[in-house]
């Protein structure tokens, strides 16, 4: 009995012990942890995107909620005017999620470009997608409404050599991209004066 | 019973070195160490918790009783990971990034585990610091060689930096999984050479 | 190191004509010699270059490992010279001399001396030599892009690629004949159908290799083939194009009989035989690879010790 009543003690105080610990460097570290998250993964995506824009979009963002999510928008604000935005989606890569920033010139549609931002597929070749630009530059100023696929399934992107399936994945992103588009201009449209001054 | 504390420290750097003597904490060992800074880094972390848990299952090895030291050893260990991933994410993004899932996953590697019980629970506060200290460094050292070898070989870089020139075209083979098992099996089987001797 | 090996009685039934491995290996390079001299005729002096740093490589590493690790130096007995013919009979001619010895790296000592040397491998240590280093450099084995500087006189094209990547019209043209005769661009020696058969059937001929293999990987082949065929005609070629074509030949009568990788019994040759015909083609078809060959064999050599299990029971027995 006293060696039952040891270890229910032992156990409960190591872990209440290392639950507190936790749960005070969480603390700590959160505000730090979602900063570094968005300069990191999404900060050099976004800047290549909105290049030029005369704000810093990752201060100037916004939530809009879609369905049961909530996505992240990120501004541009060009000659004054929040023209663009940028967001994020997910493709089905060769290993793992494909995260692709799209961003959009809310005027006509038109894409402003993409770019891959976090991924785990294989280095040399599924990575060609982040590093190198002319797979990505494929879309820009394409519509954002469109379908895209990539050429060998009869699509209108070239496949990266050896990462057809990475490829894809980016594609099926970014015709995503375009679906959430549709589906919540007008939320966004409506967020978007708050940044009009 | 104990040896001295010198020993104990550097039976980790060769006569039982990680995963090349005691072959323990595969899964890292294979998947992370595509490069070197990958190797290095998962190796610190592993450091890191192998040090932290040596030194606490040490300190607590008369107040753990026998019948739940294992859940003892997960909680403490699994404590120590949270750390170092909340760390890393706050303060190492982008390596966070690379080593991705295999972080948490610290937690069930072997070797952390295997020293917590077969060494820490048995031994005295300052031999298990030094035997952390030598298995993490040893850990490390291994999953560095492992990386660098493979990102020379298998990518032409080293940190980045192109090795061999652009005319130098990777042995591919290297970087994918399997190659990660005959990459170490070799390098097993070249250590076993040279101790032999 | 264990100088003598234990003497370890597999189970029956034995096959024995009083042959040595030496002169077996003989027989293996003879018949392969009617292919390679095709590919020689068709590719030059390059492929002779080729086909002696292949065999060249592949005894120097077995020396190697044999001096490195102190075991009996049997390079004599030309298993691995064998393995340097069947290597050599599958590069593209135009291969640089460092895939070469990269790639006998590991058919030699991955491939066969870590499982303990001649009998021990699991796989055929050729094809994983091919395999990886395909893998690796995909841009030596894409045989439009390496031959492009021949000059034939024929068309001078890879013929599983341009199936893969145009369906079946863009293959009608081309007549089963003259892909028997080795006009297609592809390996050193696997473009000369004909000859590869001819050393086949000798091989079958001397019992060293065994038909039940070769007959039940064709009977694969024309199965699969001829299914897919019947119902997408358009997209899938038939079952002649897919034996005339890619290391086909080559898969039937030198890489699947391999000695230590394939079945001793009946049922289990035969199995292995349709399995590896059946692979192939599925993956030459729905999979990612134009030849599916390599990749049908090594999985089959992996399967080889289960399927080996199969075997007639005793009379009587219960």
């Amino acid at each position: 009995m006293r060696e039952m009543i040891k270890m229910v003690l032992v156990l409960t105080i190591l872990s209440s012990f290392s639950g507190g610990l936790l749960a005070a460097l969480k603390n700590g570290t959160q505000e730090k942890i979602e900063y570094q998250e968005l300069q990191n993964v999404k900060g050099p995506a976004i800047e290549k995107i909105l290049e030029g824009c005369e704000n810093d979009p990752i201060v100037d963002r916004f939530k809009v909620a879609d369905g049961e999510q909530e996505r992240s928008f990120f501004v541009g604000i060009f000659d004054g005017k929040p023209k663009s935005i940028a967001f994020e989606t997910y493709g089905k890569g060769f290993a793992g999620k494909v995260g692709v920033i799209v961003g959009v010139n809310l005027e006509d549609g038109s894409m402003l470009g993409a770019q891959v931002t976090t991924h785990n597929e294989t280095p040399g070749v599924g990575s060609k997608a982040q590093d190198d630009p002319s797979f990505v530059s494929q879309f820009a100023n394409k519509t954002v409404t469109d379908s895209f696929g990539v050429k060998p399934d009869g699509g209108n992107i070239d496949a990266i050599a050896g990462a057809t399936i990475t490829s894809r994945g980016v594609c099926m992103a970014v015709t995503e991209a375009g679906e959430i588009y549709k589906r919540l201009k007008p939320e966004i449209v409506k967020q978007l004066e708050k940044f009009n001054k | 019973m104990a040896k001295s504390i010198a020993y104990e420290f550097g039976k980790g750097l060769w006569k039982e070195i990680p995963p090349f003597r005691l072959v323990l904490g595969l899964c890292p060992v294979l998947a992370v160490t595509t490069s070197l800074q990958n190797g290095v880094g998962m190796g610190l972390a592993t450091t890191f918790v192998l040090v932290c848990s040596n030194i606490l299952v040490s300190m607590l090895r008369k107040v753990i009783p026998s019948k739940v030291r294992i859940a003892c050893f997960i909680i403490i260990i699994a404590t120590f990971v949270t750390v170092v991933e909340l760390l890393m994410q706050a303060y190492a993004y982008t390596l966070y990034l690379q080593l991705g899932i295999f972080i948490p996953l610290i937690v069930v590697n072997c070797l952390v585990l295997g020293r917590a019980e077969a060494f820490a629970y048995k031994n005295p506060i300052i031999h298990s610091l030094s035997d952390g200290l030598g298995m993490g460094i040893g850990f490390t050292l291994s999953l560095g060689a492992l990386g660098a070898v493979r990102e020379i070989i298998g990518s032409g870089e080293l940190l980045g930096y192109s090795v061999f020139g652009s005319s130098f075209k990777p042995f591919t083979f290297l970087i994918e999984a399997p190659g990660a098992f005959v990459c170490l099996g070799l390098m097993l089987a070249i250590m076993n050479l040279a101790s032999k001797k | 190191m264990i100088k003598q090996k234990k003497l370890i009685v597999s189970h029956a039934p034995f096959i024995h004509n009083g042959s040595k491995i030496s002169i077996k290996n003989y027989h293996i390079m003879l018949a392969a010699l009617p292919a390679l001299l095709a590919g020689i005729y068709y590719y030059g002096i390059q492929a002779v270059g080729v086909i002696g740093l292949s065999i060249s490589f592949s005894v120097f590493w077995e020396l190697a490992f044999n001096l490195i690790a102190k075991s009996e130096k049997r390079i004599g007995d030309g298993s691995s010279a064998v393995i340097g013919v069947v290597f050599a009979m599958m590069l593209p001619a135009t291969a640089p001399w460092w895939i070469i010895l990269i790639g006998t790296f590991v058919a030699i000592i991955i491939g066969r001396e870590i499982f303990g040397g001649i009998g021990s491998n699991p796989f055929n240590p050729a094809v994983l030599g091919i395999a990886i280093i395909a893998l690796s450099w995909k841009e030596y084995f894409d045989f439009n892009q390496a031959l492009i500087n021949f000059d034939m006189d024929f068309n001078m094209f890879y013929p599983l690629a341009a199936l893969k990547s145009f369906g079946a019209s863009s293959i009608s043209s081309i007549s089963v004949f003259d892909l028997m005769l080795g006009k297609q661009a592809g390996a050193i020696g696997a473009v000369f159908g004909i000859g590869i058969i001819i050393g086949g059937l000798y091989l079958i001929a001397k019992g060293i290799i065994r038909w039940e293999i070769c007959f039940s990987f064709i009977a694969g082949i024309f199965l699969t083939s001829m299914t897919f065929a019947m119902f997408a005609p358009t997209t899938y070629a038939g079952p002649f194009f897919h034996l005339f074509t890619g290391y086909t030949l080559l898969g039937i009568f030198f890489l699947s009989p391999e000695d230590s990788s394939s079945p001793v019994n009946k049922m289990p040759m035969i199995l292995y035989g349709l399995g590896c015909g059946i692979l192939t083609i599925l993956i030459r078809n729905i999979g990612v690879y134009a030849d599916g060959i390599l990749y049908a064999i090594l999985i089959m050599n992996i399967i080889n010790p289960l399927i080996d299990k199969i075997k007639p029971k005793a009379f009587g027995k219960v």
